[in-house]
C-alpha cells in the first residue's frame, strides 16, 4: 500500500489541476482486500484485489459536480477533472453543499495494524485449516471466511483541508454444521494477531454440538438472551432507522430528545476511539469524527450529523458524513452498547422461559418510526426453561420493536465483542431482555 | 483489452495455471438525483480493471488489478496462482469444469438511444418536472433518480474463448413520502428501491411517464397516513407484478442457485430447501406456476450474450407447471451432476470472482387478469410495491410488507389500507397460487440490489412477472 504522503501527492496533483475550476475537494482511496472462503471443510474461493479510487467534487457559481474514477493511468487525473467540470457546468444553479474548512482534528491510525496488512494467502489457509480440522474432530464441517483488508484515505481541498489516515480489518467467520444443525461465531479486529482463532473454533464447535436435532417451539413472546452478534445486529438497525440527523429532520426518526425510551441501564454511544472497531478519524467530507452519546441511561440524547444536517439543526457536525452531496444523510459508524455486569450463564440462570439466540438473519425494518424490525434466528437457537438451556429449537421469525425490547432489559453482559456492520462496526455485549416477539 | 487479456493468460499459464480466464472491464455509471425541487447529486463513475481466475492443483485462485502495464498484469497473474496453491492445501474436492465451447463472439445490448448521449440538462429537466408533479401539500420528501450504465468487457480463457460484450442499462424512479404523528408513508413509481432499471437505452425512460405518475403517488402517500390498518387473518392475497417479481426473486431465484445447495454460501447468504433428489418430483407450486431462468429475455437486467464463464445465454425451466425441474448452475457446479452449465455466472466487477447469479427469473404469464382475479375474490387484499422483505437462510419462511394495499370485498377493490404484511412458507404459498395474469399485464422488472458472496457483490437481475393470486395466506398489519 502507498504511504500517506504518496496518496496526498496524488490528491495534490488533482487539486492543482482542478483549483482553477472553483472550490475543489479531492479524495483518494486505496484499498487492498484478501479473502479466503471455505465450505464443507475446505477452501473453495480465494481472492485478492487492490483498488485505487479518485473522487473530485467541484463547486462554483452555485453549481456542483462530482467525478469518480477507479482507473489508473496517465490520463486519469485530467479525465477526472474534465468529468467533474462537465457535470458541474451542466448542473442548474442552486444551493450546493460546499467543502468544509479544516477543523484542526488530528489524524491517527488508531484502527490500523501492519500485522493485518502483512497476512499472506498461506497464513490465511493455515488458519482455515485449523478451523476445518477442529470441526472435523468434532464430527462437523466448517464453513466461513477469513478476510484481511486495508484502506487508506487522503483528502485535500482548495479550502486547506489536508488529511490522511488508514485502517485495517481482519475478520474470521466460522459456521460449523453437523448432521442436523449448525452454529455461528465471528471475530473482527484491526490487528489480525489479536484474533484468537482456536478460541473461536472451540466456541463454534461446542455450540454446533449442542444445536443438533432442533425441534419446533410455538411462536409467541419470550424472554431472550441475545449473543453479542445478535445484539450488534439490533444496534446496527437502530442506527439505520433513526440515529442520523437527516432522519430526524425528515420526521422519520423515533428519537424524542430528553425523553426516556429505554431501560436506565441502556447507554448507546458512537465511539470512534475504540480501536477494535477499526475506525477512521474523519468522515467523507473530511470532518473529524467525534464520540457521540446517543442514548444516555435510557434517555434520547443525540444523533450523528454531517455538515448539512448540522447546519439545518443549528449544531456542529459530528463527523459522520458520507461523501457529499448525498441523499442518505449521516449515519452512525461505531455504535457501542455500554457493558453491564452480567454474563451469559447468570442470564440463562435467571431466565424462566426464554430463547437463547446466537444470530439474527435478514433483518429488515417493518415500521421504522416504531423501530419494528423483522428477521430470522439462525445457527444456534435454544430454549431456556427454569434457568437451564433444555434443547435446541428450530429457527423462528421475530417481529419486534427495538426500543420496546430495550425498554425491558434484565441484564447486560460485562464483555463485548466487535462485529462488522454495514458502514463500520458495532461493539455489543450479551443481553437479557424481558420480552421479544416471535411471529412465526 | 486483447493485449491485457493475453498478458494475464500467458502469465498465469507460465507459472502453472491448469486453467485460466480473465475479464478486462471498462464500466461507466452515471447517476442523477433530485430531492425536494433541487438537484441533489450528479455523479459519473469510471471504473476499469482486470480480474484473473485460475485453477492450480485443482483449486481456485483469483486476483484483481487496475494496472495495465506488463509488470502489474504479470504480478496479478502470479498472485492468483499463489492464492490457488494456498487454496489447494485445504481444498476438499478438485475443481472440475463442465465442458464449454471455445467461443469468439461479440454482443451489444439493443439500444435505440444511448443513455450517455442524452444531455444532463434533459435528465435534470425531466426529474425536476417529476418533482414538481409530486409537490402536493402534505408530501414531506420528494425524490427522483435516473441512472445509466455502460459495461464493456472482454472475456478470454485459456481454452480459447474471446468474447466482447457491451451491456447498457437505463433506469429511473420516483418516491413521495408523507409524514404525520406516528406514521411515515411512501409511494414509489415504477418500483421501490430507488428506480426501475432495465437493459436498454433512454427509450426506457421515455416510456415511463415519470411526471405523469407523480401526482398519483403523492396523493396515495398522503391518503395512506389516514387509511385503515390492513385487516388481520388468513385470506386471499393478490400481488401486483412488482411485488410478485420480488416474491419470485426471494423464494424461487435464490433457492435454485446450485452453489447454495452445495453449501458454498452456508456461512453467509445461506443454503436452500431445494435438494437435488427433489428434481423432477417436488411440487414447488400449483400448475399455474411456471418459472424460467431466461438470459435472453428482452430488456432484463440478467440479459447478455454470454455469462462470465463464456457460456451462451440460455433459457432453463426452474419450475414447470408447479414441478421443480432445474437449478441455476455454473461450469463447476454443473460438472458435479454431469451436466452442462446453465450460463448463470456473473461478477459485479473486475475485482470480484464470478458467482452463480440470477439472470432473469421470470414467472411465466398465465391466462387470468387482475380485473378477473379481483372480480372472483370474495374477501382479501390486493397489495402493491414492496416496502420490506425478509426470508430465512433456506428460503422457506418469508415475510413481506408493501407500500399500499386495498381491501377486496365481494369482487370489488374497496378501501385503501396501510402497513400490510403477509407471510408464509415458500412451497405452501406457491401451491396456493390459483391465477397468474396474462401477457398483456406481464412486465420486466429490475432488481439492482441483489447481494451475495464474500466479499459482497451487488448484482443487477431481472424478473418478468404479472399480477397473481394466492389463497389462504396469513395477512396482518405491521
Amino acid at each position: 500500500m502507498r504511504s500517506h504522503d504518496e496518496l496526498l501527492a496524488i490528491a495534490d496533483g488533482i487539486l492543482e489541476r482542478a483549483s482553477a475550476q472553483g472550490e475543489a475537494e479531492v479524495t483518494v482511496t486505496e484499498s487492498a482486500t484478501a479473502l479466503t472462503r471455505f465450505a464443507n471443510g475446505g477452501i473453495h474461493q480465494n481472492v485478492a484485489d487492490r483498488t485505487q479510487r479518485l473522487r473530485l467534487r467541484l463547486v462554483r457559481d452555485d453549481r456542483s459536480g462530482v467525478g469518480e474514477m477507479q482507473v489508473v493511468g496517465d490520463d486519469a487525473t485530467q479525465t477526472l477533472v474534465d468529468t467533474a467540470e462537465a457535470i458541474r457546468s451542466h448542473s442548474p444553479h442552486g444551493e450546493p453543499v460546499h467543502p468544509i474548512r479544516p477543523d484542526g482534528g488530528a489524524d491517527t491510525d488508531t484502527g490500523y495494524s501492519d500485522v493485518t496488512e502483512a497476512v499472506t494467502p498461506e497464513e490465511r489457509a493455515d488458519t482455515v485449516a485449523m478451523l476445518c480440522a477442529a470441526a472435523e474432530a468434532a464430527g462437523q464441517k466448517a464453513f466461513g471466511t477469513y478476510e484481511t483488508a486495508v484502506t487508506s484515505v487522503a483528502m485535500v481541498s482548495s479550502l486547506g483541508l489536508r488529511r490522511a489516515a488508514r485502517h485495517s480489518v481482519a475478520e474470521l467467520i466460522a459456521v460449523c454444521r453437523g448432521d442436523d444443525g449448525s452454529a455461528y461465531g465471528a471475530r473482527q479486529a484491526a490487528d489480525a494477531s489479536t484474533i484468537q482463532a482456536p478460541a473461536l473454533a472451540t466456541e463454534v464447535t461446542d455450540r454446533c454440538a449442542r444445536n443438533q436435532g432442533a425441534t419446533s417451539v410455538d411462536p409467541g413472546t419470550y424472554e431472550v438472551v441475545l449473543s453479542p452478534y445478535a445484539a450488534a445486529e439490533m444496534l446496527e438497525y437502530l442506527g439505520l432507522i433513526g440515529l442520523g440527523g437527516l432522519s430526524v429532520l425528515e420526521h422519520r426518526s423515533f428519537m424524542r430528545f430528553g425523553e426516556r425510551l429505554m431501560s436506565e441501564t441502556v447507554t448507546i454511544t458512537d465511539d470512534v476511539r475504540r480501536p477494535e472497531l477499526a475506525p477512521l478519524p474523519f468522515d467523507g467530507e473530511g470532518s473529524t469524527t467525534k464520540p457521540v452519546t446517543i442514548i444516555d441511561r435510557g434517555v434520547c440524547a443525540g444523533v450523528v450529523h454531517d455538515s448539512v444536517t448540522a447546519a439545518r439543526t443549528g449544531v456542529t457536525t459530528t463527523g459522520h458524513s458520507f461523501p457529499q452531496p448525498n441523499a442518505e444523510g449521516p449515519l452512525p459508524r461505531y455504535l457501542c452498547l455500554q457493558s453491564g455486569e452480567g454474563d451469559p450463564d447468570s442470564m440463562i440462570a435467571s431466565c424462566v422461559r426464554g430463547l437463547l439466540v446466537t444470530r439474527f438473519w435478514y433483518v429488515r425494518p417493518v415500521h421504522p418510526l416504531q423501530t419494528i424490525i423483522t428477521g430470522m434466528t439462525r445457527d444456534g437457537t435454544f430454549l431456556i426453561q427454569h434457568g437451564r438451556v433444555v434443547r435446541p429449537v428450530r429457527d423462528l421469525r421475530f417481529t419486534q420493536s427495538i426500543i420496546g425490547a430495550l425498554a425491558d432489559v434484565r441484564s447486560i453482559g460485562s464483555e463485548r465483542i466487535a462485529s462488522r456492520g454495514y458502514f463500520g462496526a458495532a461493539l455489543a455485549p450479551w443481553l437479557h431482555l424481558g420480552h421479544f416477539t416471535f411471529s412465526s | 483489452m486483447r493485449d491485457t487479456a493475453a498478458r494475464l493468460l500467458d502469465a498465469a499459464e507460465a507459472v502453472g495455471a491448469e486453467y485460466a480466464d480473465c475479464r478486462v472491464v471498462e464500466r461507466t455509471t452515471q447517476s442523477v438525483t433530485v430531492k425536494n425541487g433541487r438537484v441533489n447529486n450528479v455523479t459519473q463513475f469510471e471504473d476499469a480493471g482486470s480480474g484473473v481466475r485460475v485453477i492450480v492443483d485443482g483449486a481456485w485462485g483469483f486476483a484483481g488489478t487496475q494496472r495495465t502495464d506488463a509488470v502489474g498484469l504479470e504480478a496479478a497473474a502470479r498472485l492468483a496462482v499463489r492464492i490457488a496453491r494456498a487454496s489447494a492445501r485445504t481444498a476438499v474436492d478438485r475443481v472440475l469444469l463442465a465442458p464449454a465451447a471455445a467461443v469468439t463472439a461479440k454482443y451489444t445490448t439493443p439500444v435505440r438511444i444511448d443513455p450517455f448521449s442524452v444531455s444532463l440538462d434533459r435528465k435534470i429537466e425531466l426529474l425536476l418536472a417529476a418533482d414538481t408533479a409530486m409537490d402536493v401539500p402534505g408530501v414531506t420528501t420528494r425524490q427522483g433518480s435516473l441512472g445509466g450504465v455502460r459495461h464493456h468487457q472482454l472475456f478470454a480463457s485459456s481454452e480459447g474463448s474471446r468474447i466482447e460484450q457491451t451491456i447498457f442499462e437505463t433506469g429511473g424512479g420516483l418516491d413521495a413520502t408523507a409524514t404525520a404523528e406516528g406514521e411515515v408513508q411512501s409511494r414509489s413509481f415504477p418500483n421501490s428501491f430507488g428506480r426501475q432499471q432495465l437493459t436498454g437505452g433512454w427509450e426506457i425512460i421515455e416510456e415511463m411517464d415519470l411526471a405523469g405518475n407523480g401526482p398519483r403517488i403523492a396523493e396515495e402517500a398522503i391518503a395512506l397516513l389516514s387509511a385503515d390498518l390492513c385487516p388481520e387473518g388468513r385470506m386471499t392475497l393478490i400481488l401486483d407484478a412488482t411485488q410478485a417479481a420480488l416474491q419470485v426473486h426471494e423464494s424461487c431465484g435464490h433457492p435454485t442457485e446450485l452453489d447454495r445447495v452445495l453449501g458454498f454460501e452456508a456461512a453467509y447468504a445461506g443454503t436452500s430447501f431445494l435438494m437435488p433428489d427433489m428434481l423432477g418430483s417436488f411440487r414447488y407450486g400449483s400448475e399455474a406456476v411456471t418459472i424460467s431462468a431466461d438470459a435472453t429475455s428482452p430488456r432484463g437486467l440478467g440479459t447478455f450474450g454470454y455469462d462470465d464463464e463464456g457460456v451462451a445465454a440460455q433459457r432453463t425451466l426452474l419450475i414447470d407447471q408447479g414441478l421443480f425441474t432445474g437449478y441455476l448452475t455454473s461450469r463447476e457446479t454443473a460438472a458435479r451432476f454431469d451436466q452442462s452449465s446453465g450460463g448463470t455466472v456473473r461478477a459485479e466487477s473486475w475485482n470480484r470472482i464470478p458467482l452463480i447469479r440470477m439472470t432473469n427469473i421470470n414467472l411465466e404469464p398465465g391466462t387470468s387478469s387482475l380485473e378477473e382475479m379481483i372480480a372472483t375474490t370474495e374477501h382479501g387484499v390486493y397489495l402493491e410495491t414492496n416496502r420490506s422483505w425478509s426470508i430465512d437462510d433456506r428460503r422457506l419462511n418469508f415475510q413481506f410488507g408493501t407500500q399500499a394495499g386495498w381491501e377486496i370485498c365481494d369482487g370489488r377493490r374497496t378501501k385503501l389500507i396501510r402497513n400490510p404484511l403477509y407471510s408464509g412458507n415458500t412451497p405452501r404459498f406457491w401451491n396456493s397460487c390459483d391465477a397468474v395474469a396474462g401477457s398483456s399485464e406481464w412486465h420486466m422488472y429490475g432488481v439492482i440490489n441483489c447481494g451475495k458472496g464474500q466479499p459482497g457483490q451487488v448484482m443487477h437481475v431481472g424478473h418478468g412477472a404479472a399480477p397473481c393470486r394466492f389463497r389462504d395466506v396469513a395477512v396482518r398489519p405491521a
